[in-house]
């Protein structure tokens, strides 16, 4: 993280959301809102008095999903890059009602800007790399044999990642979110979601099986006393020394059963599981401090939005398509828009990272040229037919026809009339024009409506 | 432009040629208007398949080009190449699909050869017709964006950095590092995730 805020080729934008997109490859036109910050980052040290003298501290923090507080005005995590705060307007007593103002007062750089707005930024790029990540699947709307999320010993794992990790809000100590006790013994479920049809995902979210035998290890590890339980459909190990790192877990002691948890229900202050050990062919049930499942990998939120402004496609679960699974596979439709990471489909880091590498070689790729070839299969206007009626203007995808005026001689004089134009970089030759044109003055070079009339004739002369 | 056109009908192993009749077509399609010289061959985007098409254009003086093979989206490019090495224009060419829109979607072997026959005829009908163009350059702005801060978004940013291009890193929320700053060890090498 420090090395990319370091690197002088790289200008980050955080806080910062693509809105539109237009251009082509080589030449795209990228506006970008940015979000107001409320604080001049500029002049902000990162000292840090602001939000300790901020009095709105009550405020769940949603970067530890709910389990610690924040303020006001804060840093997302300590070592957070850029290392400056910003104000969550929401909950901020001045931005809401005009009261308080107090971090304005106590800063030393007179940094604070409570009038500060979203502004609208543009760019111009020549490729672009899509890597939106993932959300998890809402399991709290889908499973009700799980309690809908109403008992609060059952967490997803990324709430146990919080909390076994060191930077986390217990400094690492696993502890239950109801009592704030160790828990004993956790039990933990698999495929939440994923390689389930009626209630998520069909497909397979790759990177659980792996943290799952972490977190199992790590409640062996942490907790000496402790129990594992591990409910599984099937363990997927494929990967460089993963199969080993399962096999470690076991190891240590985690208990793995195979089977799907069909009902979890509170008994006392624990929570009693059952299932089925399909190995056994029995009935079994288990009773736990605490319940963690591994819940899906989906799109994340707004994903489809964003390919839809840029314009290539997505799958049938939202994820961006690539041009082909094993040819193109960080390509998209759209030339000169990469993928990289999550957003393309569910993978782990090491996949990532190999896949965002990928991206940039072919970004690196482009940009070894200074010209790039364009295809000539575009459309060409006969000035003489065009009768100036711009039907043929908003419906381009690429905004690259207008209405000119055009001058000529006349019987009376020079005479000027509105004609289409077409700018040749930036028509790619779709060919959505064609059929608005009433006089037929617009053609596609190398379909024109001769070729494609020959070809109709062939067919059915 | 001389009416001379060259029809090359390729089995795709036996992609097509299992479904296809490719020697019936390439037979049928030596009647057509137009055509002086036609073939099959086994692999037709293979070196020696595009050899094939590179010399038959010198020997046979062949101005147009028709190749009923897979999908443009697959190999339209190799064989415009192709066309230019044996000295025509590359768009003197067209494409005909007989694998994605005819063999791999039809089972009986008489009506897929039938349908190749009807769309090669096609492509040998529009190809008299084409006209040579010519491809214009554009210049790149070699600057790149990456959209989203996470573990992907990172390291396209820094490779591409590294090789000497700038870059705008977007990030939605207040920092860069996404949900990988929330992990804690990860697999396999359990080391620290930020």
């Amino acid at each position: 993280m420090v090395a990319v805020a370091q690197h002088p080729n790289i200008e980050m934008r955080t806080l910062a959301e693509v809105v539109k997109v237009s251009g082509f490859i080589g030449n795209f036109n990228v506006t970008i809102k940015q979000k107001a910050k409320y604080v001049d980052w500029d002049l902000c040290t990162g000292c840090g008095t602001c939000w300790e003298k901020c009095p709105s501290k009550k405020i769940k923090d949603e970067y530890d999903l709910g389990i610690g507080l924040r303020t006001a005005i804060h840093k997302v995590f300590p070592q957070a890059v850029p290392g400056k705060p910003y104000i969550d307007a929401a909950n901020c007593t001045k931005l809401t009602k005009d009261k308080c103002g107090i971090c304005e007062k106590v800063c030393p750089t007179e940094a604070i800007r409570f009038n500060d707005k979203d502004e609208l930024i543009t760019e111009e790029v020549g490729a672009i790399i899509m890597a939106t990540g993932y959300d998890l699947f809402k399991w709290e709307e889908n499973h009700g044999e799980y309690g809908y999320g109403k008992y609060p010993d059952v967490v997803s794992s990324l709430y146990f990642e919080r909390l076994v990790s060191a930077g986390g809000p217990t400094g690492g100590k696993i502890v239950r979110p109801s009592d704030g006790k160790e828990p004993k013994s956790v039990a933990f479920i698999k495929c939440v979601g994923s390689r389930d049809d009626t209630k998520g995902k069909s497909y397979c979210s790759r990177a659980c099986c792996m943290y799952t035998a972490k977190h199992a290890y790590q409640v062996k590890d942490k907790i000496p006393d402790g129990e594992a339980y591990v409910f599984y459909m099937d363990v997927r190990t494929a990967g460089k020394n993963y199969e080993e790192f399962y096999q470690r877990s076991l190891n240590a002691g985690a208990r793995y059963i195979r089977g799907r948890v069909s009902k979890i229900y509170p008994r006392g202050d624990r929570l009693v599981l059952k299932s089925e050990d399909t190995l056994m062919g029995m009935p079994m049930e288990v009773e736990v401090d605490m319940v963690v499942l591994a819940t899906a990998m989906v799109p994340s939120e707004g994903a489809a939005e964003l390919a839809k402004t840029i314009g290539f496609s997505t799958d049938k679960d939202g994820f961006f398509q690539e041009a082909h699974p094993k040819l193109q596979p960080v390509e998209t439709f759209s030339a000169g828009v990469y993928l990289a990471g999550a957003c393309q489909g569910p993978k782990d880091i090491p996949d990532t990272v190999a896949q965002a590498s990928a991206a940039a070689v072919k970004v690196c790729g482009l940009f070894s040229k200074t010209e790039l070839a364009t295809e000539p299969m575009i459309v060409e206007i006969e000035t003489d037919k065009c009768s100036g009626c711009g039907f043929c203007v908003p419906i381009c995808p690429y905004n690259a026809l207008s209405l000119v005026d055009l001058s000529f001689r006349g019987h009376h004089g020079t005479v000027t009339r509105e004609i289409a134009e077409v700018n040749p970089s930036l028509c790619q030759g779709c060919g959505a024009c064609l059929p608005a044109c009433r006089t037929l003055a617009l053609s596609l070079k190398g379909y024109s409506n001769e070729q494609l009339v020959a070809e109709v004739d062939a067919l059915c002369l | 432009m001389k009416k001379r056109v060259g029809v090359f009908v390729c089995d795709c192993g036996t992609n097509i040629a299992s479904v296809v009749d490719t020697e019936k077509v390439a037979e049928y399609a030596s009647t057509l208007p137009g055509v002086v010289y036609s073939t099959t061959y086994k692999y037709m985007c293979s070196d020696p398949g595009q050899e094939l098409v590179r010399k038959s254009i010198q020997e046979h003086q062949l101005e147009q080009l028709v190749i009923a093979s897979c999908s443009p989206r697959m190999h339209e490019k190799t064989f415009r190449r192709a066309a230019e090495a044996g000295g025509l224009n590359g768009y003197m060419f067209e494409m005909v699909n007989i694998r994605e829109q005819n063999s791999w979607v039809h089972p009986d072997r008489e009506e897929a050869t039938r349908k190749a026959q009807d769309l090669v005829r096609m492509g040998v009908s529009k190809v008299l017709r084409n006209k040579p163009l010519q491809v214009a350059t554009v210049p790149i702005s070699k600057k790149a964006m990456v959209i989203g801060g996470g573990i992907a978004g990172m390291q396209a940013a820094l490779d591409i950095a590294e090789a000497g291009h700038q870059v705008i890193l977007v990030e939605r929320e207040a920092t860069i590092g996404g949900k990988m700053t929330q992990l804690d060890k990860t697999f396999p090498t359990m080391d620290c995730a930020a």
